[in-house]
């Protein structure tokens, strides 16, 4: 019976957690799906985010939504240094060069931040409080909550974006056919920067509540999202944002009840075993369309 | 002069590890995972010596082999997928493997010490070079040897049939497969020498430092081996050697850079991506080089476009 109980509440929190991969994967494809090109560095992006929101904290006790505002700023002026250093003058038909250039900034970005705090983490304060919430029977941690409020808020924001305004039609008009966008008037470049700095703006708020539910802004923060994002990106499906959804949520309850069952490096294997398969499997994702 | 030493044993290991991602990359492919086989070849080669008490050659052997048929064995369900998407699977192989090694325990207490993969301890003391009085810069000969040794089999093959098949596979697929090239025979293939090259490096590797861990076969290993090929180019093996010489060199070399080797490797990635995307030693290059010795290379380089 314990055991039934315990399953059932680590499927809950996997579910809230969740959200904050489905968020990550979120991020990860809408660049994919308008730009047809991975950019590694979104987790740096994040964790840069979750680093700089802590300036006005430290500089004059700041409250939290300050923090927020600063993440979002910060993780888009980061974000446009990397659409700039790392997509703007790559030469087209060359496919790994922005892969390639993402990780380079992956690893100045990071090295940055390594040298700038001595690779000490900094800890980054819950303004959620420490009181679990009774549900039935089940504790829940508060900062688990905000992360599923800020996951629903941030994607009815995004579907919004993206289905009832000019910009988000013309993102998906870029997405499916860049030419024929193009050759309508909508300029590719402006669309591009623009998905540059919504997703960037998406990274600062990612990272703050990263960054929160972990407890401390950590230079291995990057590679953790990025490990999460890819693995959410490619389980939903590349491009497809209900696909991030899906897979962010899956990831959330399979890892959390991995934990609890096997402990956590087989957690981890987990993780990656999944994405090895998907992608030898089913490389469209459990949402994406087929194309060649 | 140790000093030295040690820098040109991390050269040898790393331009192996470079070629090992070149040889899968010239069949059109980018790998992200040659540090599992790596992992498993540094394992396998310090299990040979240090707990079955194999001599240092079958050791090297083994290593290789066992590294050359896990690259098999992945490359055939891999290959299904192309391009970005198996950058990204094989990266997920490299870390399924390295986070296997993080779980394994496979020890015994040889003279008070406790031997073999023992989880997050990492595997310590394989002493076989050590204890058989190798000096360092013997043990830079045999690197240097077994290096030498790959780059003889490299020139071969890129002068070959297969070198060519290769190449041919690279440039269009479809095209390879209408002239009668089973595609896939010869990436898999590919993909197997390349996992083979990778295991050499890595038993080459354990015996050189007595000790390898997970952490040192994770992302920041991968990216330091597609960088020697990438920013050396994809024209020749040469490049890969020199990518590997100039790097290890410059980081290891100078100290003010080994602050800032991190540094380094991002800039010279995006710059090199930004103004060379296929690297120093490019395919224009190598037949421009060629065309100073020999006629024939020089009317195909005033051809190419």
């Amino acid at each position: 019976m314990t055991l039934v109980f315990d399953a059932i509440e680590q499927f809950i929190n996997g579910l809230m957690f969740g959200c904050l991969y489905a968020l990550i994967g979120g991020g990860f494809t809408i660049i994919f799906g308008v730009m047809r090109r991975f950019n590694l560095a979104y987790g740096s992006n994040i964790m840069a985010g979750s680093y700089l929101s802590l300036v006005p904290l430290y500089l004059f006790r700041s409250p939290a939504w300050i923090m927020v505002l600063t993440g979002i700023a910060a993780a888009i002026l980061v974000g446009l240094l990397i659409e700039f250093c790392c997509f703007r003058f790559i030469k087209k038909g060359h496919e790994l060069a922005p892969l390639m250039t993402t990780i380079g900034m992956l690893i100045v970005i990071d090295q940055a931040i390594v040298h700038a705090t001595d690779a000490v983490g900094l800890k980054y304060p819950s303004p959620f409080g420490d009181v679990s919430y009774e549900l039935g029977p089940f504790l829940v941690r508060p900062d688990y909550v905000a992360v599923l409020v800020a996951g629903i808020a941030c994607f009815a924001l995004l579907f919004l974006l993206l289905y009832k305004t000019r910009f988000g039609r013309a993102m998906r008009a870029v997405a499916e056919r860049p030419e024929a966008a193009q050759i309508l008037g909508v300029s590719v470049r402006r669309v591009n920067v623009l998905t540059f700095v919504l997703t960037s703006a998406l990274a600062g708020i990612i990272g703050f509540f990263a960054a929160v539910s972990v407890g401390s802004a950590r230079p291995d923060l990057s590679a953790f999202v990025t490990g999460k994002g890819l693995v959410v990106m490619i389980l939903g499906g590349l491009g497809s944002l209900p696909g991030a959804i899906v897979g962010g949520l899956l990831l959330g309850v399979m890892e959390f009840e991995a934990t609890w069952f096997l402990g956590a490096t087989y957690r981890d294997i987990l993780a990656f075993l999944i994405l090895f398969l998907i992608l030898v499997l089913r490389p469209q994702g459990l949402m994406g369309v087929r194309t060649t | 002069m140790e000093y030295y030493v040690a820098i040109g044993s991390i050269i040898g290991i790393h331009a192996l590890l470079g070629l090992s991602v070149y040889l899968v990359a010239i069949s059109g492919q980018m790998s992200f995972g040659q540090q599992g086989f790596f992992a498993i070849g540094a394992y396998l080669g310090g299990m040979s010596t240090a707990l079955w008490g194999l001599p240092l050659l079958p050791a090297l052997v083994v290593g290789a082999l066992v590294s050359g048929v896990m690259g098999l064995l992945v490359g055939f369900p891999a290959l299904r997928v192309r391009g970005l998407y198996l950058a990204i699977a094989t990266f997920g192989f490299g870390e399924i493997v390295r986070l296997a090694f993080l779980n394994v325990r496979y020890t015994q207490t040889i003279g008070g010490r406790v031997v073999g993969p023992n989880g997050a301890e990492g595997f310590r003391h394989v002493r076989y070079v050590f204890d058989r009085g190798f000096t360092g810069l013997q043990y830079l000969g045999i690197i240097l040897i077994v290096l030498a040794i790959v780059i003889v089999l490299f020139y071969f093959l890129e002068r070959s049939k297969v070198g060519a098949t290769l190449r041919a596979v690279e440039e269009d697929e479809t095209a390879a497969a209408m002239v009668g090239i089973n595609v896939t025979r010869v990436k898999v293939l590919a993909f197997g020498g390349g996992a083979a090259v990778a295991g050499l490096g890595g038993a080459l590797f354990i015996h050189y430092s007595t000790y390898i861990d997970h952490d040192m076969v994770a992302l920041p290993l991968a990216i330091a081996s597609v960088t020697y090929p990438i920013l050396g180019g994809l024209g020749s093996f040469v490049g890969t050697l020199l990518g590997a010489i100039v790097l290890v060199g410059l980081t290891e070399g100078l100290r003010v850079l080994h602050e800032l080797r991190e540094f380094v490797y991002g800039g010279l990635i995006i710059l090199t991506m930004i103004f060379r995307p296929r690297g120093i030693v490019d395919e224009a290059l190598v037949l421009r080089v060629k065309s100073w010795f020999s006629p024939r290379a020089a009317r195909r380089h005033a051809e190419a476009p």
